[in-house]
Protein backbone atom coordinates (compact mmCIF):
# COMPACT_ATOMS: atom_id res chain seq x y z
CA UNK A 1 0.00 0.00 0.00
CA UNK A 2 1.61 2.94 -0.98
CA UNK A 3 0.94 6.51 0.87
CA UNK A 4 1.76 10.09 0.15
CA UNK A 5 0.64 13.59 -0.12
CA UNK A 6 -0.56 15.36 -3.64
CA UNK A 7 -0.45 19.19 -3.58
CA UNK A 8 -1.73 21.35 -6.34
CA UNK A 9 -0.01 24.64 -7.05
CA UNK A 10 -0.21 27.19 -10.07
CA UNK A 11 1.36 30.96 -9.70
CA UNK A 12 -1.14 33.25 -10.81
CA UNK A 13 -0.03 36.90 -12.11
CA UNK A 14 -0.82 38.80 -8.26
CA UNK A 15 0.46 35.38 -5.76
CA UNK A 16 3.72 34.03 -6.46
CA UNK A 17 2.32 30.43 -4.85
CA UNK A 18 5.32 28.32 -5.71
CA UNK A 19 6.88 30.17 -2.76
CA UNK A 20 4.48 28.95 -0.61
CA UNK A 21 4.69 25.39 -2.06
CA UNK A 22 8.71 25.82 -1.03
CA UNK A 23 7.30 25.98 2.59
CA UNK A 24 5.00 23.41 2.11
CA UNK A 25 7.46 20.81 1.02
CA UNK A 26 9.57 21.35 3.79
CA UNK A 27 7.47 20.82 6.23
CA UNK A 28 5.69 17.84 5.46
CA UNK A 29 9.09 16.47 4.78
CA UNK A 30 9.99 17.01 8.32
CA UNK A 31 7.17 16.37 10.30
CA UNK A 32 5.13 13.80 7.84
CA UNK A 33 7.79 12.20 6.59
CA UNK A 34 5.81 11.18 3.63
CA UNK A 35 6.12 10.94 -0.10
CA UNK A 36 5.21 13.95 -2.36
CA UNK A 37 3.49 14.77 -5.52
CA UNK A 38 3.30 18.00 -7.37
CA UNK A 39 0.39 18.98 -9.33
CA UNK A 40 1.73 22.12 -11.19
CA UNK A 41 2.16 23.83 -14.39
CA UNK A 42 5.93 24.10 -16.55
CA UNK A 43 5.51 27.93 -15.75
CA UNK A 44 5.20 27.79 -11.74
CA UNK A 45 7.56 24.66 -12.10
CA UNK A 46 10.51 26.81 -13.81
CA UNK A 47 11.06 29.26 -10.63
CA UNK A 48 10.57 26.41 -7.88
CA UNK A 49 13.89 26.10 -5.62
CA UNK A 50 15.33 22.57 -6.18
CA UNK A 51 13.25 20.56 -3.06
CA UNK A 52 15.10 17.00 -3.18
CA UNK A 53 12.45 14.14 -3.89
CA UNK A 54 9.49 15.18 -4.92
CA UNK A 55 6.95 13.54 -8.02
CA UNK A 56 5.21 16.10 -10.45
CA UNK A 57 2.58 15.99 -12.63
CA UNK A 58 2.53 18.49 -15.25
CA UNK A 59 -1.67 19.80 -16.11
CA UNK A 60 -2.94 23.01 -17.63
CA UNK A 61 -5.08 24.51 -14.64
CA UNK A 62 -8.52 25.25 -16.10
CA UNK A 63 -9.15 29.26 -16.15
CA UNK A 64 -11.70 31.70 -14.67
CA UNK A 65 -12.36 31.77 -11.15
CA UNK A 66 -11.58 34.78 -8.97
CA UNK A 67 -11.74 35.47 -5.29
CA UNK A 68 -11.80 39.39 -4.51
CA UNK A 69 -11.16 40.38 -7.76
CA UNK A 70 -7.58 38.04 -8.13
CA UNK A 71 -7.19 35.19 -10.66
CA UNK A 72 -7.83 31.76 -8.47
CA UNK A 73 -6.70 28.61 -9.50
CA UNK A 74 -8.59 26.17 -7.73
CA UNK A 75 -10.58 23.86 -10.46
CA UNK A 76 -8.51 20.81 -10.81
CA UNK A 77 -9.37 19.45 -7.39
CA UNK A 78 -11.92 17.06 -8.66
CA UNK A 79 -8.67 15.44 -10.65
CA UNK A 80 -6.94 14.26 -7.97
CA UNK A 81 -8.21 10.89 -8.02
CA UNK A 82 -6.74 10.54 -11.29
CA UNK A 83 -3.20 12.40 -10.68
CA UNK A 84 -2.28 10.88 -7.24
CA UNK A 85 0.00 8.00 -7.90
CA UNK A 86 -1.12 6.19 -4.59
CA UNK A 87 -3.47 3.87 -2.82
CA UNK A 88 -3.99 6.07 0.15
CA UNK A 89 -3.31 10.10 -0.72
CA UNK A 90 -3.65 13.18 2.08
CA UNK A 91 -4.31 15.87 -0.80
CA UNK A 92 -3.16 19.32 1.26
CA UNK A 93 -3.60 23.06 0.42
CA UNK A 94 -0.58 24.42 -0.46
CA UNK A 95 -1.51 27.58 2.66
CA UNK A 96 -1.70 24.79 5.37
CA UNK A 97 1.38 23.72 6.72
CA UNK A 98 1.98 20.84 8.95
CA UNK A 99 3.84 21.90 11.94
CA UNK A 100 2.93 18.06 13.56
CA UNK A 101 2.22 14.64 12.13
CA UNK A 102 -1.46 15.09 13.21
CA UNK A 103 -2.68 14.02 9.54
CA UNK A 104 -0.41 11.04 9.27
CA UNK A 105 -2.38 8.43 11.01
CA UNK A 106 -5.29 9.30 9.08
CA UNK A 107 -3.81 7.43 6.44
CA UNK A 108 -3.70 4.14 8.54
CA UNK A 109 -7.40 4.17 8.54
CA UNK A 110 -10.23 1.71 6.91
CA UNK A 111 -11.89 5.16 5.62
CA UNK A 112 -12.41 5.33 1.71
CA UNK A 113 -12.74 9.16 2.14
CA UNK A 114 -12.42 11.31 5.21
CA UNK A 115 -12.76 14.92 4.99
CA UNK A 116 -13.28 17.60 8.04
CA UNK A 117 -16.98 20.26 8.67
CA UNK A 118 -14.75 22.05 10.82
CA UNK A 119 -12.35 25.15 10.60
CA UNK A 120 -11.01 26.39 13.93
CA UNK A 121 -10.48 30.76 13.87
CA UNK A 122 -6.99 30.44 15.42
CA UNK A 123 -8.00 34.49 16.41
CA UNK A 124 -11.28 33.39 18.28
CA UNK A 125 -13.46 35.30 16.40
CA UNK A 126 -15.49 32.37 14.88
CA UNK A 127 -15.22 33.69 11.45
CA UNK A 128 -15.35 30.34 9.57
CA UNK A 129 -19.14 29.12 11.04
CA UNK A 130 -20.18 28.51 7.44
CA UNK A 131 -23.67 26.73 8.19
CA UNK A 132 -25.76 29.68 8.25
CA UNK A 133 -24.81 30.19 4.57
CA UNK A 134 -26.34 27.58 2.65
CA UNK A 135 -28.70 24.74 3.55
CA UNK A 136 -25.96 21.92 4.17
CA UNK A 137 -22.91 21.64 5.90
CA UNK A 138 -19.57 22.74 4.15
CA UNK A 139 -16.67 20.75 4.41
CA UNK A 140 -13.14 22.21 4.38
CA UNK A 141 -11.38 20.60 1.00
CA UNK A 142 -8.11 22.40 2.34
CA UNK A 143 -7.08 18.56 3.61
CA UNK A 144 -8.98 15.35 2.74
CA UNK A 145 -7.58 11.70 2.29
CA UNK A 146 -8.90 9.13 0.05
CA UNK A 147 -7.93 5.43 -0.49
CA UNK A 148 -8.54 4.23 -4.33
CA UNK A 149 -11.34 2.23 -4.67
CA UNK A 150 -15.14 2.13 -6.17
CA UNK A 151 -16.38 4.49 -3.18
CA UNK A 152 -13.39 7.36 -3.63
CA UNK A 153 -14.27 7.18 -7.32
CA UNK A 154 -17.85 6.99 -7.54
CA UNK A 155 -17.66 10.25 -5.37
CA UNK A 156 -14.67 12.07 -7.63
CA UNK A 157 -17.29 11.00 -10.63
CA UNK A 158 -20.19 12.87 -8.68
CA UNK A 159 -17.48 16.21 -7.92
CA UNK A 160 -17.29 16.53 -11.53
CA UNK A 161 -21.00 15.94 -12.30
CA UNK A 162 -21.37 18.73 -9.42
CA UNK A 163 -18.77 20.75 -10.86
CA UNK A 164 -20.28 20.39 -14.09
CA UNK A 165 -23.83 22.00 -12.93
CA UNK A 166 -22.36 24.17 -10.23
CA UNK A 167 -24.45 26.81 -10.43
CA UNK A 168 -27.99 24.51 -10.28
CA UNK A 169 -26.47 23.08 -7.09
CA UNK A 170 -25.62 26.11 -5.34
CA UNK A 171 -29.26 27.55 -6.30
CA UNK A 172 -30.47 24.11 -4.98
CA UNK A 173 -29.03 24.42 -1.67
CA UNK A 174 -29.21 28.12 -1.31
CA UNK A 175 -25.15 28.47 -1.03
CA UNK A 176 -24.43 31.92 -0.61
CA UNK A 177 -21.02 31.95 -2.05
CA UNK A 178 -21.17 32.41 -5.65
CA UNK A 179 -17.92 31.55 -6.71
CA UNK A 180 -16.84 28.04 -7.57
CA UNK A 181 -15.28 26.86 -4.35
CA UNK A 182 -14.10 22.96 -3.99
CA UNK A 183 -15.29 23.08 0.03
CA UNK A 184 -18.87 23.38 -1.71
CA UNK A 185 -18.50 21.02 -4.47
CA UNK A 186 -17.63 18.43 -2.16
CA UNK A 187 -19.77 19.07 0.14
CA UNK A 188 -22.54 18.08 -1.97
CA UNK A 189 -21.07 15.23 -4.29
CA UNK A 190 -20.69 13.45 -0.69
CA UNK A 191 -24.46 14.67 0.42
CA UNK A 192 -25.39 13.17 -2.67
CA UNK A 193 -23.15 10.25 -3.03
CA UNK A 194 -23.77 9.27 0.67
CA UNK A 195 -27.89 9.15 0.12
CA UNK A 196 -28.02 12.68 1.61
CA UNK A 197 -28.04 11.22 5.28
CA UNK A 198 -24.69 11.65 6.42
CA UNK A 199 -20.68 10.50 5.93
CA UNK A 200 -17.47 9.80 7.51
CA UNK A 201 -15.62 13.05 8.78
CA UNK A 202 -11.88 13.76 10.09
CA UNK A 203 -12.78 14.75 13.97
CA UNK A 204 -10.83 17.70 14.22
CA UNK A 205 -11.37 21.34 13.36
CA UNK A 206 -8.87 22.85 10.77
CA UNK A 207 -6.51 25.33 12.74
CA UNK A 208 -7.43 28.64 10.59
CA UNK A 209 -5.61 31.81 10.10
CA UNK A 210 -8.47 34.33 8.56
CA UNK A 211 -7.17 36.32 5.64
CA UNK A 212 -6.83 39.61 7.82
CA UNK A 213 -4.04 38.26 9.60
CA UNK A 214 -0.78 39.41 8.70
CA UNK A 215 1.90 36.63 9.14
CA UNK A 216 5.32 38.36 10.47
CA UNK A 217 7.00 35.33 10.70
CA UNK A 218 7.36 31.52 9.64
CA UNK A 219 9.79 29.09 10.84
CA UNK A 220 10.23 25.29 10.91
CA UNK A 221 8.27 25.72 14.41
CA UNK A 222 5.35 27.48 13.92
CA UNK A 223 4.41 31.72 12.84
CA UNK A 224 3.87 34.67 14.75
CA UNK A 225 1.03 36.77 13.39
CA UNK A 226 -0.84 40.47 13.53
CA UNK A 227 -3.90 40.68 13.52
CA UNK A 228 -4.96 45.17 14.62
CA UNK A 229 -2.52 45.83 17.25
CA UNK A 230 -2.26 41.93 18.82
CA UNK A 231 0.26 40.10 17.87
CA UNK A 232 -0.14 35.94 18.65
CA UNK A 233 1.98 32.92 17.77
CA UNK A 234 1.38 29.44 17.85
CA UNK A 235 4.15 26.52 18.04
CA UNK A 236 3.86 22.52 16.52
CA UNK A 237 0.27 23.40 15.52
CA UNK A 238 -0.68 22.63 12.31
CA UNK A 239 -2.25 25.84 10.60
CA UNK A 240 -4.31 27.10 7.43
CA UNK A 241 -3.24 30.71 6.45
CA UNK A 242 -5.43 32.27 4.32
CA UNK A 243 -3.29 35.26 3.96
CA UNK A 244 -1.69 35.26 0.19
CA UNK A 245 1.11 37.56 1.66
CA UNK A 246 2.57 34.49 2.92
CA UNK A 247 4.47 34.09 0.36
CA UNK A 248 6.70 37.26 0.99
CA UNK A 249 7.02 36.25 4.73
CA UNK B 1 -4.12 52.97 37.56
CA UNK B 2 -4.45 55.36 34.44
CA UNK B 3 -6.73 53.87 31.44
CA UNK B 4 -3.39 53.37 29.35
CA UNK B 5 -2.60 50.97 32.15
CA UNK B 6 -5.91 49.42 31.95
CA UNK B 7 -6.02 49.31 28.28
CA UNK B 8 -2.85 47.21 28.49
CA UNK B 9 -3.93 45.21 31.39
CA UNK B 10 -7.20 44.14 29.04
CA UNK B 11 -4.76 43.72 26.09
CA UNK B 12 -2.45 41.27 27.94
CA UNK B 13 -5.57 39.65 29.53
CA UNK B 14 -6.92 39.01 25.48
CA UNK B 15 -3.45 37.78 23.99
CA UNK B 16 -3.20 35.13 26.93
CA UNK B 17 -7.13 34.33 27.06
CA UNK B 18 -6.63 33.73 22.73
CA UNK B 19 -2.93 31.83 23.29
CA UNK B 20 -4.66 29.37 26.26
CA UNK B 21 -7.98 28.70 23.66
CA UNK B 22 -5.43 27.76 21.15
CA UNK B 23 -3.45 25.62 22.89
CA UNK B 24 -6.45 23.76 23.85
CA UNK B 25 -7.49 23.18 20.63
CA UNK B 26 -4.39 22.26 20.17
CA UNK B 27 -4.66 19.11 22.91
CA UNK B 28 -7.97 17.87 21.24
CA UNK B 29 -6.25 17.78 17.60
CA UNK B 30 -3.82 15.65 19.54
CA UNK B 31 -5.90 13.59 21.60
CA UNK B 32 -7.92 11.64 18.17
CA UNK B 33 -5.51 8.11 17.62
CA UNK B 34 -6.00 6.07 15.18
CA UNK B 35 -6.39 2.07 16.58
CA UNK B 36 -7.12 -0.50 14.22
CA UNK B 37 -8.06 1.05 11.77
CA UNK B 38 -10.68 3.79 13.22
CA UNK B 39 -10.20 6.99 14.68
CA UNK B 40 -11.25 7.47 18.59
CA UNK B 41 -10.57 10.37 20.93
CA UNK B 42 -8.22 9.63 23.79
CA UNK B 43 -10.55 11.93 26.16
CA UNK B 44 -11.54 10.88 29.71
CA UNK B 45 -14.73 9.40 28.67
CA UNK B 46 -12.83 6.80 26.11
CA UNK B 47 -10.24 5.78 28.97
CA UNK B 48 -12.65 5.58 31.60
CA UNK B 49 -14.91 3.60 29.25
CA UNK B 50 -12.30 1.14 27.73
CA UNK B 51 -11.15 0.59 31.81
CA UNK B 52 -14.59 0.20 32.62
CA UNK B 53 -15.08 -2.73 30.18
CA UNK B 54 -11.53 -3.94 30.24
CA UNK B 55 -12.07 -4.96 33.91
CA UNK B 56 -15.74 -6.13 33.45
CA UNK B 57 -16.57 -7.49 30.55
CA UNK B 58 -14.14 -10.58 28.76
CA UNK B 59 -12.20 -9.64 25.97
CA UNK B 60 -13.08 -8.48 22.82
CA UNK B 61 -15.00 -5.73 23.97
CA UNK B 62 -16.75 -3.44 21.29
CA UNK B 63 -16.24 0.39 20.69
CA UNK B 64 -18.12 2.69 18.23
CA UNK B 65 -15.51 5.38 16.85
CA UNK B 66 -15.60 9.07 16.00
CA UNK B 67 -17.67 8.05 13.09
CA UNK B 68 -20.63 6.33 14.85
CA UNK B 69 -18.70 2.91 13.87
CA UNK B 70 -18.27 -0.42 15.81
CA UNK B 71 -14.97 -1.40 16.41
CA UNK B 72 -13.98 -5.14 17.69
CA UNK B 73 -10.78 -4.09 20.05
CA UNK B 74 -9.43 -7.71 20.94
CA UNK B 75 -6.55 -6.62 23.96
CA UNK B 76 -8.34 -3.92 25.60
CA UNK B 77 -5.22 -3.06 27.37
CA UNK B 78 -2.94 -2.43 24.78
CA UNK B 79 -5.79 0.17 23.59
CA UNK B 80 -5.81 1.73 27.32
CA UNK B 81 -2.30 1.88 27.42
CA UNK B 82 -2.62 4.17 24.05
CA UNK B 83 -5.21 5.89 24.88
CA UNK B 84 -3.46 6.96 28.21
CA UNK B 85 -0.15 7.38 26.81
CA UNK B 86 -1.69 9.88 24.03
CA UNK B 87 -4.36 11.41 26.63
CA UNK B 88 -0.96 11.81 29.12
CA UNK B 89 1.39 13.81 26.26
CA UNK B 90 -0.98 16.04 25.03
CA UNK B 91 -2.24 17.49 28.34
CA UNK B 92 1.11 17.19 30.03
CA UNK B 93 2.45 19.73 26.65
CA UNK B 94 -0.91 21.77 27.25
CA UNK B 95 0.55 21.83 31.26
CA UNK B 96 4.17 23.34 30.06
CA UNK B 97 2.78 26.09 27.66
CA UNK B 98 0.08 26.88 30.93
CA UNK B 99 3.12 28.43 32.82
CA UNK B 100 4.49 30.44 29.95
CA UNK B 101 0.41 31.94 30.59
CA UNK B 102 1.21 32.18 33.69
CA UNK B 103 4.35 34.40 33.34
CA UNK B 104 2.88 36.55 31.03
CA UNK B 105 -0.02 37.13 33.66
CA UNK B 106 2.56 38.25 36.24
Amino acid sequence: MTKGVLLFCFDTADVQYHKILERCVGLIKKNLKLEITVVTDFNTFSKLEPLGFVNYKFIEPELGNTKHGLEWRNVDRHMAYDLSPYDTTLVMDIDYFPFTDNLKKFLDTKYDFLISKHAYDLTSRNSFDMRRFSMIDMVWATVFIFKKGHKAERIFEMVRYVKSHYQYFMDLYRVRDRRFRNDYAFAVALEQANGFISYDTLPIKLPTLPPDCKVIELNDHGIVWQYNDQINHIQHQDVHVLNKEIANV
Amino acid sequence: MDIGELKKQSDLSYDIAIAKRNALEKVHSRLVVVYNEHIFRADSQTICLVKTMGDNYPAPIYMLDTNGNPVEISDPVDFLKTLIQRNQEAISSYHQMSKTFEKRGD
